[in-house]
């Protein structure tokens, strides 16, 4: 074998594709394939992800340029088989909250749009390095986003289901996980640490297998059926909304002439 | 040391434990049982208005002034100064409750308008800005005693039409739950 992997991260290696091959399992035996679509395509991903690079590492050395290719074109593709599962579960979560999914939608589009802008503007045309940046501005956008949405899910008392409320927290903790790891390691112990590369992927793959364990055990347990949560017309909300803000405007007011601390904006 | 990097960590780290947070805490209430709920709709501390308002009153400094003694006067002024943060607390209290019922009509609504949802935002980051303002100035007994004295003025302005009003809303809010065509049943329909 031409690798140059030690035997821990081989180890942490079949032991990640053991859990994945495990979640794909629940997934099908509890019928759950049909509900999480792109999640599974997204496990199923992970896995043949796995088991093709360990091939062509095994084929081309892991240091080659065809291993590096292949390596990035994989990454790319489960990144956005992972947001495209993120957004699936999100709407699960809030299907029956229309209008709040709305919210998030629009938030979830526009951190998207400033992910790529941020990366064209910083990449400056140049695609290595560029997609060093990409990966961990994916992450960190990844997770501020998510993060963004759980605050918003909490902000309107939406109670979500905890299977999915473990499914997209442990998302969001892979991503904190990986930006602080490619900021850390790649930043900070690089220069010094001799063994970078290993100990990078110990930790990054030793984070994955706790989220693979976590989702095992959230997609174990049953989902109970989403009882329709009760809706107003949507006339009211168009009536009540301004006349709340108008209200809150009128007690802002208030406090502002307290000692005339500035006219608030309209 | 790169800035950079540590404005990177920085983030990570501050992902990480809104994140927690986030896992680990608990929602207080349901939508639906905040907005069956009246207390949660009433300001209620609205009803004590005239009692402040006598209490904050010019009238009752000036006649003090004449008659009473100077430690009397102090001890009223500093009186004056706990009602005033006391007022201030309950402001905050009824404009949260006012927060709190816009967002539960929002999240049973199947349309939400960005505009207003932002806004709202807005005025609560705006009042919760100027209430640790004044309320920093009460505390440290930098307020001029004219402001206190104004205090009468403000409230009376913060009329009882809020509490109707709310109150009001709160009972159109649940009317059009009952006969909405998405819940085939009124409030208690699951």
């Amino acid at each position: 074998m031409r690798t140059a992997f030690s035997s821990t991260v081989q180890y942490l290696w079949a032991a990640s594709a053991a859990l994945q091959l495990l979640v794909f399992t629940i997934l099908v035996i509890r019928g759950l394939v049909r509900k999480l679509p792109l999640f599974t395509a997204y496990i199923v991903l992970n896995l043949c992800q796995a088991f093709l690079l360990y091939a062509v590492y095994k084929r081309f050395g892991n240091l080659s340029h065809a291993a590096y290719l292949f390596a990035w074109w994989a990454e790319a593709t489960t990144l956005v088989a992972r947001a495209f599962a993120t957004v699936e579960i999100l709407k699960l979560a809030m299907a029956s909250y229309r209008g709040i999914w709305a919210l998030v939608w629009r938030l979830l589009a526009a951190c998207a749009l400033f992910v790529l802008i941020c990366i064209a503007l910083a990449s400056r045309g140049d695609a290595s390095w560029a997609l060093m940046e990409a990966d961990r501005g994916y992450h960190l956008i990844f997770a501020t986003a998510l993060v963004a949405c759980l605050v918003l899910i909490r902000h309107y008392f939406i109670a979500v289901e905890p299977t999915y409320k473990i499914l997209l927290i442990s998302f969001c903790f892979y991503s904190c996980i990986k930006v602080l790891l490619n900021t850390v390691f790649q930043g900070f112990l690089y220069p010094q640490y001799i063994h970078f590369g290993a100990a990078w992927q110990i930790v990054a793959m030793l984070s994955y297998l706790l989220v693979l364990i976590a989702w095992a055990a959230a997609l174990a347990r049953p989902i109970p059926l989403q009882s329709a949560p009760q809706v107003l017309p949507a006339h009211l909300y168009t009536q009540i909304s301004p006349e709340i803000n108008f209200q809150l405007h009128a007690m802002n007011k208030q406090l502002m002439n307290f000692w005339n601390l500035g006219e608030p904006r309209h | 040391m790169n800035y950079s990097l540590l404005a990177f960590a920085g983030l990570g780290v501050l992902l990480l434990a809104v994140l927690a947070w986030l896992s680990f805490s608990r929602l207080r209430n349901k939508p639906e049982a905040i907005l069956s709920s009246r207390a949660e709709r009433e300001c209620r501390h609205i009803s004590y208005l005239p009692h402040i308002k006598q209490a904050l009153s010019d009238s009752d400094i000036d006649f003090l002034k004449t008659r009473g003694s100077p430690s009397l006067l102090k001890r009223i002024r500093k009186d004056r100064r706990r009602i005033a943060i006391t007022y201030l607390e309950a402001l905050r209290s009824d404009f949260e409750k006012l927060l709190h019922f816009a967002r539960v009509v929002a999240v049973m609504s199947p349309e939400v308008e960005v505009v207003q949802e932002l806004q709202s935002a807005r005025l609560h980051l705006e009042f919760s800005y100027r209430y640790y303002l004044i309320y920093l100035r009460l505390v440290f007994g930098v307020a001029p005693s004219q402001a206190l004295g104004n205090l009468s003025d403000i409230i009376s302005a913060l009329t009882v039409r809020m509490e109707t009003a709310i109150t009001e809303l709160g009972e159109r809010a649940a009317l059009g739950a009952e006969f909405s065509p998405f819940n085939g049943g009124g409030m208690d329909a699951s």
